[in-house]
């Protein structure tokens, strides 16, 4: 197969003095990036009422460890964590499934109505969400969803943001694999698992990503359709930090690091596979 | 465009279909049940809110054939939910009114039982703040069951330090001056004489209550006097100013608990919390109240506050149990068991006063038990159904005037024009 | 070999066609493709696009989500015009998609391009870029209120330390909140569409790159000929989203400004959930959403037009 990319000689014959200034700005950059998460976890180390003294103190007066064995206790937040990986896992599987497979019917096939409705699916992402979900949730009331994990599931499975991304990709896919493929005697249905897939595994990986970490940390969706306490997810039990006058910053801190710990396993398990770029030119293969 | 027209076609004809959905069972419920009821109420933040467990238990021990299952929902968006369901025809039996808008609302729009009966009859009709709940032909859809007021929260140790003698009945220029003095230190270590809170109603709500004035009149020149002394402080470095407490979203709790602060207005709401802090020992500050500050002259004590208040939804499945348990929450049973944890009910008798300052962590003094008899409490915001397009109105210009975007008069007349040309 | 230079990569929609016109092909074509995209459509078409084409419906309506809803024409539009809170929203939405879009996808583009390497702890750096993006939105915003403070912020410090005697308020002034909302929001967006971005670069074949470097095409001649043209679709899809996302900012504004100070970062997407959820009268709100709606598509149809344009070049 071809090869891999390899790394791009960008800065020339500057050698180590030019990769260690690499370095240092990346560094550099990433300490700035990454600021508001050292303060997530200063304050998820304080008490509630140390949280925002003026000016900021970063490191804790008396690190209060305890609050990340607490919070198991405040909030049963082992029951929100794994509902909102089962809900994030098929979520993610399912947007990436029909995605990727109603991508092809708009990348690679042509009939009519084609870019009307790709139109229709684009624009629909332009509207707000506020504008709609009354209307929305009196439809899935009406159907008995309401307080279920099916209602989410069923709203956020079927979007268009999935559709759109795959169909992007898809078009960078040369028309003559899928010709050849046709000549070939492989249906369409093969053509899409055997050769487009494969091919978009960058993409694939990206929006099973990015639709992951959306629906993990989606609040809306969840507060307005999972009732039941026993239903809820993380980002509802931090919110339920939020009092009728006041917040608890420091649990929500506390809380809001520990949920992010997942994804970012999940971003450095699953981002090898932005580099493990597979060519398109598959003709050689 | 056949397609455009189909479109539009099915747009109208799902539309219609809304209002099938909001109507749900809505039966009357003409004889009362027998056997086991489970009776839902909707709350908000459950595990933080203690009334509300304190109502039940206390109601489910009283009423062992009922069985009460909370709806739990998130205090911050809470108004959202409920319209959201309420909207679909939920049928959730008892639905706590959070503020006297929303209730506006939907008691307007026909969501909530007529439950006048409860209102004009026996301790019903002995409820502060009941007046709020008053709409067309008299009729009353909501009960409420607890009533803060606003006061004024000192930390006695600053004082002592500072060598001042303990708020009584303050005017406004007093309050200003005894902020100053309390104010000291620099950087982290400095504390303020008071802290005055980003809500409009700290300066607003105030200054309609003792001027008389109308919030939703259009005409807001009585808001001056009270402007200009927030202002002042914060020129003068005796408060936090505006801007920073709004943007790094400073916590009042945090600021009176951690001593940052010498005195803080704020609703009675807090006592509940502060006891619960000192009891968890998160902090010791050594506290009392004093009724809020007064214009000079004023012979009465005059504050602001609000009513929280449960009602019965229409759709309910269980309206008698329904009524019945608001019945039970405003009258003296439920009025003692949230005065147990700190909660000040609606249902204001010499036996609730002694039992709350009887908690533990409540100051003694005479001052503050003074400080919760305020001769007059105005509601924070008139009802109305134009009222929560003035608050938003009122609060930016609020936010305008304390972070000094806007002079005080220009944005006084800009208030009055925007409610008379936006609000019809 | 030079055309492999000037040529862009192969365009799927230049190709030719295949042989569709033979009528029963060309039916069992649109069979097949309508299969494809069923399972996707049916769910978005009933869930998504049926409540969507009710809101607009209801535009022109009146209805306050509980009684039923009462035929009032173009009434609501007609407020739109002389609503001044609304026209404050849409200038302020327009303003924050004009400074949030290009800053982020240039942001995003360069990201990309600098960790589209194999250098040690290249994911460490990416997920360092990601993160903005899965932080809590609360800490976001209180990090970068901290930032801005006028006083004790580090970027006022720093702004006095390189002289500059006037350094602006930001959040707490009307003129420099929605700039400190624009910073903050590339922030945290840059990260997700550099992801994209990533992915997009892995489908440029390498031999283009050989092919360029073998003509003597230096880093931005190559970067010019062969990766920009080889972005195209991947641009396209940023842009896009980015337009979306941008007129449809909400959480951020809500938990930095909450519209304020004043309307001063007051954007649509507020506006209309004051008007639908807390005032209740989702008519009015439906009405500004088609608005919206409509300002969009017509900035995505010509987003469109003009990328199918440079396509068939």
């Amino acid at each position: 197969m071809t090869t891999t990319t390899a790394p791009r000689p960008a800065r020339g014959p500057l050698g180590s003095a030019g990769r260690i200034i690499v370095y240092a700005v990346l560094i550099a950059a990433a300490a700035a990036i990454l600021l508001p998460f050292a303060w997530m976890i200063s304050a998820s180390l304080k008490r509630n009422n140390e949280v925002f003294t003026i000016p900021v103190q970063w490191i804790p007066k008396d690190f209060q460890w305890r609050n990340f064995a607490d919070i198991w206790d405040q909030i049963p937040l082992a029951t929100y964590l794994r509902n909102t990986l089962f809900l994030s896992t098929v979520i993610t599987f399912l947007q990436v499934l029909t995605g990727s497979f109603a991508a092809y019917g708009f990348a690679k096939m042509r009939f009519r109505g084609r870019d009307t409705l790709f139109l229709a699916y684009i624009a629909t992402i332009a509207v707000p969400w506020q504008a709609y979900m009354i209307p929305q949730y009196i439809m899935m009331q009406k159907a008995g969803l309401t307080d279920t994990f099916l209602s989410l599931i069923l709203l956020q499975a079927f979007g268009a943001f999935g559709v759109f991304l795959m169909r992007q990709y898809y078009l960078t896919i040369p028309d003559e694999l899928c010709e050849a493929a046709r000549v070939d005697g492989l249906s369409e249905y093969g053509i899409w698992a055997r050769i487009m897939l494969p091919l978009s595994k960058p993409a694939l990986a990206s929006l099973a990503l990015l639709t992951f970490v959306n629906t993990w940390n989606d609040y809306m969706g969840p507060f307005i359709y999972l009732t039941s306490n026993d239903l809820w997810t993380i980002q509802l039990g931090l919110r339920s930090f939020v009092g009728q006058f006041d917040a608890d910053y420091a649990m929500m801190m506390t809380g809001s690091v520990l949920s992010v710990l997942p994804i970012l396993v999940i971003f450095l398990l699953g981002q090898r596979y932005f580099i493990q770029g597979i060519a398109t030119s598959g003709m050689k293969g | 465009m056949i397609r455009r027209r189909m479109l539009a076609a099915v747009g109208v004809v799902l539309a219609a279909a809304l209002p099938l959905a909001a109507c749900g069972s809505g039966g009357d419920e003409t004889s009362a049940e027998s056997g086991p009821v489970t009776l839902t109420v909707s709350v908000w933040n459950l595990k933080d809110t203690p009334e509300f467990q304190a109502l039940f238990d206390a109601f489910q021990k009283a009423n062992p054939d009922i069985t009460i299952k909370p709806v739990d929902i998130l205090a911050a968006d809470y108004p959202t939910k409920v319209t959201t369901m309420l909207a679909a025809g939920d049928s959730t039996d008892v639905i706590t009114m959070k503020n006297v808008t929303d209730y506006a609302r939907y008691a307007s729009r026909g969501q909530l039982k007529d439950i006048t009966s409860l209102a004009t009859t026996g301790d019903g009709a002995k409820l502060a703040g009941l007046d709020a709940f008053k709409q067309e032909g008299g009729k009353y859809y909501a009960l409420p069951y607890r009533q803060d007021f606003w006061v004024l929260y000192y930390n006695k140790k600053l004082f002592d330090a500072a060598k001042q003698p303990y708020p009584g009945n303050l005017t406004w220029d007093q309050y200003a001056d005894l902020a100053k003095k309390l104010t000291s230190g620099s950087g982290q270590s400095k504390v303020y004489g008071t802290y005055q809170h980003t809500w409009r109603s700290v300066v607003q709500a105030i200054s309609a209550a003792q001027t008389g004035g109308d919030q939703l009149g259009g005409d807001y020149s009585f808001f001056a006097d009270q402007y200009k002394t927030a202002l002042a402080l914060q020129d003068a470095g005796a408060t936090l100013d505006f801007g920073t407490a709004v943007t790094q979203k400073t916590g009042y709790a945090s600021m009176f608990e951690t001593g940052k602060t010498a005195m803080l207005p704020m609703g009675t709401w807090f006592i509940a919390k502060i006891l619960a802090d000192k009891k968890a020992g998160s902090t010791d500050v050594d506290w009392g109240i004093a009724p809020m500050p007064q214009r000079t002259g004023s012979d009465k004590v005059t504050t602001f506050g609000s009513p929280t208040a449960f009602a019965v939804n229409k759709n309910a499945k269980h309206a008698a149990a329904a009524q019945k348990f608001i019945e039970f929450a405003t009258g003296a049973q439920g009025a003692a068991a949230i005065t147990a944890v700190g909660v000040v009910p609606a249902l204001r008798t010499d036996e609730m006063r002694t039992a709350y300052f009887g908690l533990t962590g409540m100051p003694t003094d005479d001052g503050s038990k003074k400080a919760f008899a305020p001769d007059i409490v105005n509601l924070e915001m008139p009802v109305s159904d134009k009222t929560s397009k003035i608050d938003t109105i009122l609060n930016e210009e609020h936010q305008l005037i304390m972070t000094k975007q806007k002079a005080l008069d220009a944005a006084i007349a800009e208030m009055g024009s925007r409610v008379k040309n936006e609000v019809n | 070999m030079s055309d492999l230079l000037t040529a862009a990569p192969p365009r799927a929609e230049a190709a030719p066609s295949p042989p569709s016109a033979h009528p029963r092909r060309r039916w069992r074509t649109t069979l097949v493709g309508w299969s494809f995209i069923l399972p996707n459509f049916l769910g978005f078409a009933v869930l998504t696009l049926a409540p969507v084409i009710t809101a607009f419906a209801l535009s022109f309506m009146d209805w306050d989500a509980f009684s039923t809803p009462e035929w009032t024409g173009l009434k609501n539009f007609q407020r739109l015009l002389r609503d001044e809170s609304t026209k404050v929203a849409l200038k302020n939405t327009v303003y924050y998609a004009l400074g949030h879009v290009p800053l982020t996808m240039l942001a995003a583009l360069g990201l990309a391009l600098l960790l589209n390497r194999r250098i040690g702890g290249v994911g460490f750096f990416r997920a360092a870029a990601f993160f903005p993006y899965i932080t809590s939105m609360v800490a976001v915003a209180i990090v970068w209120n901290m930032l801005f403070h006028p006083e004790f912020g580090p970027v006022n410090q720093l702004l006095h330390v390189i002289g500059v005697t006037d350094a602006p308020g930001w959040t707490t002034t009307t003129a420099w909140a929605m700039p400190a909302v624009i910073v903050t929001s590339v922030w945290r967006d840059m990260g997700y569409y550099m992801v994209l971005y990533l992915a997009g670069l892995q489908a440029i074949p390498q031999e283009y790159y050989e092919a360029a470097k073998v003509d003597g095409a230096n880093a931005w001649q190559r970067f010019r000929a062969v990766t920009l043209p080889g972005l195209r679709p991947v641009t396209f899809l940023v842009l896009i989203l980015l337009t979306v996302q941008s007129f449809k900012v909400f959480d951020l504004i809500v938990v930095m400004t909450d519209g304020g100070p004043g309307r001063a970062t007051l954007v649509l997407s507020q506006q209309i959930y004051r008007i639908g959820i807390v005032e209740g009268e989702f008519g009015y709100a439906s009405a500004i959403s088609l608005v919206l709606f409509l300002l969009v598509l017509i900035l995505t149809v010509a987003q469109f037009w003009f990328n199918n344009r440079r396509e068939r070049r």
